[in-house]
């Protein structure tokens, strides 16, 4: 094999390198976000693959290449894969990503080993998604990352490289993607009230991880502020009237929280400084987290079973009767608290009578007053005593 | 009224020693406070009573206020016991402020007085009907506001005792009486001594003449008589009171200090505790693959056919022509053992020339 032969194959190399200059910069702005118009941008040169040059090597099988480290980078992509994603489907040529090799000797690879390949190429994304990319410089997983922990998610490692299809499609697919890396917490979550509707039905009204901890700016959610912000989190959609219908809850649990001792501290806790740490609980601590149950499951952390032991979690010296002292979420009416009910009934009748008949005895006075004083001034004789 | 004012030389008349005057004074303190720092912890989900909270602190610094006023307020209270006892039972003044039948007939005929359909008003005593209304009022009140404060300052130790819907309904109790008690005092007390007449008799301890005449006249007549004797301390009464009212003093201020330190956990709850769940559990580690081949095949002792051409850096790629169904293909040893290219020149090496 001569270097004529490897000068035939460096032409179509440079053909889809020119074929990135001319076409990609149209489609990548287009496609700045990862939702894309379902229209595929229409292929450029119909005739031939650009990729074929990278494919004709990347697709035999077994190709590694040894890193420093003794692990093998694999060079083969499943070519027929790449095309069914999302990328693929749009034409995007292989060096639309792998932007460093323009030609044939490639560059060297300089990554220690495997997960360094992978922390050296996926910054690329951000060529073509920085709101995405920059949103999750924001995330505890890049502040893992830059604290040093290589494990932290990187894009790649939760849509994939070559694969890449709708991380939303079918919905149960978002979680399944973070059971990646958290699977003790998704085995939680499985067992959970959400989580199971989600899984079993692929339930469009239950949280999948997202909802609650966001997408690409995924907050620390053992900060001060996610605590306390947490309750207008889980408020959102409980207090969805339509969405709490369909499963007979209660759009009143938001409000009567924020009415009661621990969501009223919570809340001005939350104007007045979102940043301080505060032990008043929020939905999550009498709930749970990831394996939060409907409110009568017995297994339920709130069910009235449980309910004291929950209740002792933040305050030990707790007695038997001590867990009726909350109202449950319900507005106190004469079948669930009737003792509450009747006093802000006795209430609600006494003051207006009360300060109504003191209010009319003092304008009985006050006339009384300024008729005397009228009367007064028509008697001349008084008059001219007062003129004195 | 005018030919007494001309006349009558300006008298001032006692009517609050300095006892009443040090306990109205701490009381109207601590209310004030009490209102200002309660009213909007009633209705704090409302924009204004949270702008309120916020402006004086935040929650934390209003509570602890609203409870120092309350301390304040049990202590005038407690004060105000022993001074009505000294009065009452050593000095052995009348009970004037006991309500009598003469307070409800004196309300009517003060109506129909102001209706027109009396002439002249009813005369009051030392205490007239609407003092007396507060007063009592105030006491009860404050007495409400106390046992339902306790019961919400320490609800753990309240649940031992009663049953747990004790405690919404005693907040339920506790803002219901404090609304009230407020606006009572706004159109009661504040329209009777403020904005109909300015009573300084609490704050100076005298009354003149003419106010003496219109709102106690009885009183004053029994002064003018020489019916009042003054109040002389009975020193054998005197020696029983004292350490009555020391005991009760010790008492009250020992279930003060329960009242603040009994409880540890209903407000300085302990932290939730962390969820015990490990937060980095891959469910699958992805396996990477391990260069072995030049291992097993130095193992095996197969001697490599040596390479024959010179190693520039386009021929660095050796599978490239030596791939399967490539220029010059690498025997089938090589496939059952997985390929790695970069090994390669660990057993074919250079031909040396």
């Amino acid at each position: 094999m001569g270097r004529l032969q490897h000068g035939l194959w460096i032409i179509p190399v440079l053909l889809a390198v020119l074929t990135v200059g001319v076409f990609a910069p149209a489609n990548m702005q287009a496609d700045g976000h990862a939702r894309v118009s379902p229209q595929p941008t229409p292929t450029p040169t119909p005739e031939y693959d650009p990729n074929a040059a990278c494919v004709a090597c990347h697709s035999i099988p077994g190709r590694t290449l040894p890193l420093p480290s003794g692990e093998a980078l694999s060079l083969v992509i499943d070519y027929d894969a790449y095309k069914q994603s999302v990328h693929g489907q749009k034409d995007i040529p292989c060096t639309g990503c792998h932007t460093n090799i323009i030609d044939y000797p490639h560059p060297d690879i300089t990554a220690y080993d495997h997960r360094d390949f992978q922390l050296e190429r996926y910054t690329i994304c951000r060529e073509c998604h920085p709101d995405q990319y920059e949103a999750t410089l924001d995330s505890m997983h890049a502040t893992a990352l830059a604290g040093g922990n290589r494990d932290a998610a990187i894009c790649t490692d939760c849509h994939g490289s070559h694969d890449i299809s709708d991380p939303h499609t079918p919905r149960h697919r978002i979680s399944l993607t973070c059971s990646k890396c958290h699977a003790a917490i998704f085995a939680q979550y499985k067992e959970s009230v959400h989580g199971a509707a989600l899984l079993e039905e692929s339930n469009p009204d239950v949280p999948t991880c997202i909802d609650c901890h966001g997408v690409h700016s995924i907050h620390d959610p053992t900060t001060a502020r996610f605590r306390l912000t947490s309750p207008e989190m889980c408020g959102k959609c409980h207090s969805d009237e339509e969405r709490m219908a369909k499963y007979g809850i209660s759009t009143q649990v938001f409000d009567t929280y924020v009415a009661e001792f621990h969501g009223t501290t919570v809340t001005l806790f939350e104007r007045e400084s979102p940043d301080q740490p505060v032990n008043t609980a929020v939905c999550y601590d009498c709930h749970g987290i990831h394996n939060i149950k409907f409110v009568n499951d017995p297994d339920a952390t709130v069910v009235k079973e449980h309910l004291l032991e929950t209740c002792r979690r933040c305050h030990p010296d707790a007695d038997a009767n001590f867990p009726t002292a909350w109202v449950s979420h319900y507005i106190p009416d004469p079948e669930h608290n009737p003792l509450v009910y009747y006093i802000n009934l006795f209430y609600a009748i006494v003051i207006p009578l009360t300060i109504g008949g003191m209010l009319a005895f003092n304008s009985l006075d006050l006339i009384h007053r300024i008729v005397r004083r009228r009367r007064k001034g028509h008697e001349p004789g008084q008059e001219v005593k007062d003129n004195e | 009224m005018s030919e007494r004012s001309t006349s009558a030389p300006k008298k001032e008349y006692v009517r609050f020693g300095l006892s009443d005057r040090i306990a109205h004074f701490l009381v109207m303190v601590s209310f004030t406070m009490l209102v200002i720092t309660g009213i909007p912890q009633k209705y704090v989900p409302a924009n204004w009573a949270e702008v309120m909270v916020l402006w004086m602190g935040g929650i934390e610094r209003v509570r602890i206020v609203h409870r120092i006023a309350a301390l304040v307020l049990i202590a005038a209270s407690i004060y105000h016991v022993l001074v009505a006892g000294y009065n009452l039972y050593v000095r052995r003044a009348p009970l004037s402020m006991l309500p009598k039948w003469k307070d409800v007939t004196d309300a009517f005929e003060t109506i129909q007085h102001y209706l027109g359909l009396r002439e002249e008003p009813p005369k009051y005593d030392r205490y007239n009907f609407a003092e007396k209304l507060e007063y009592w009022a105030m006491v009860w009140g404050t007495l409400i506001m106390a046992v339902t404060g306790f019961m919400l300052w320490n609800p753990i130790t309240t649940t031992k005792f009663l049953p747990g819907e004790f405690i919404p309904a005693a907040l339920a109790a506790h803002g219901g009486e404090a609304l009230l008690a407020f606006l009572s005092i706004l159109a009661w007390h504040v329209y009777n001594v403020h904005l109909r007449t300015f009573n300084r008799s609490m704050f100076t301890g005298k009354l003149t003449r003419e106010e003496m005449e219109e709102e106690h006249w009885l009183e004053l007549e029994r002064i003018e008589k020489g019916e009042t004797p003054p109040l002389i301390p009975d020193p054998r009464r005197r020696m029983i009171y004292i350490p009555l009212a020391v005991a009760f003093t010790l008492i009250s201020l020992f279930l003060l200090y329960l009242f603040v330190t009994y409880e540890e956990t209903a407000i300085a709850t302990v932290p939730p505790q962390p969820v015990e769940v490990e937060i980095y559990t891959p469910a699958t580690p992805t396996p990477t693959p391990k260069p072995d081949l030049v291992h097993i095949f130095y193992e095996r002792k197969v001697e490599a056919r040596p390479v024959t051409h010179d190693i520039v850096a386009e021929r660095r790629d050796c599978l490239f022509c030596h791939g399967l169904g490539r220029l010059d293909p690498y025997s089938p040893i090589h496939a059952e053992l997985g390929l790695n290219n970069a090994s390669c020149l660990d057993c074919h090496a250079p031909e040396k020339k």
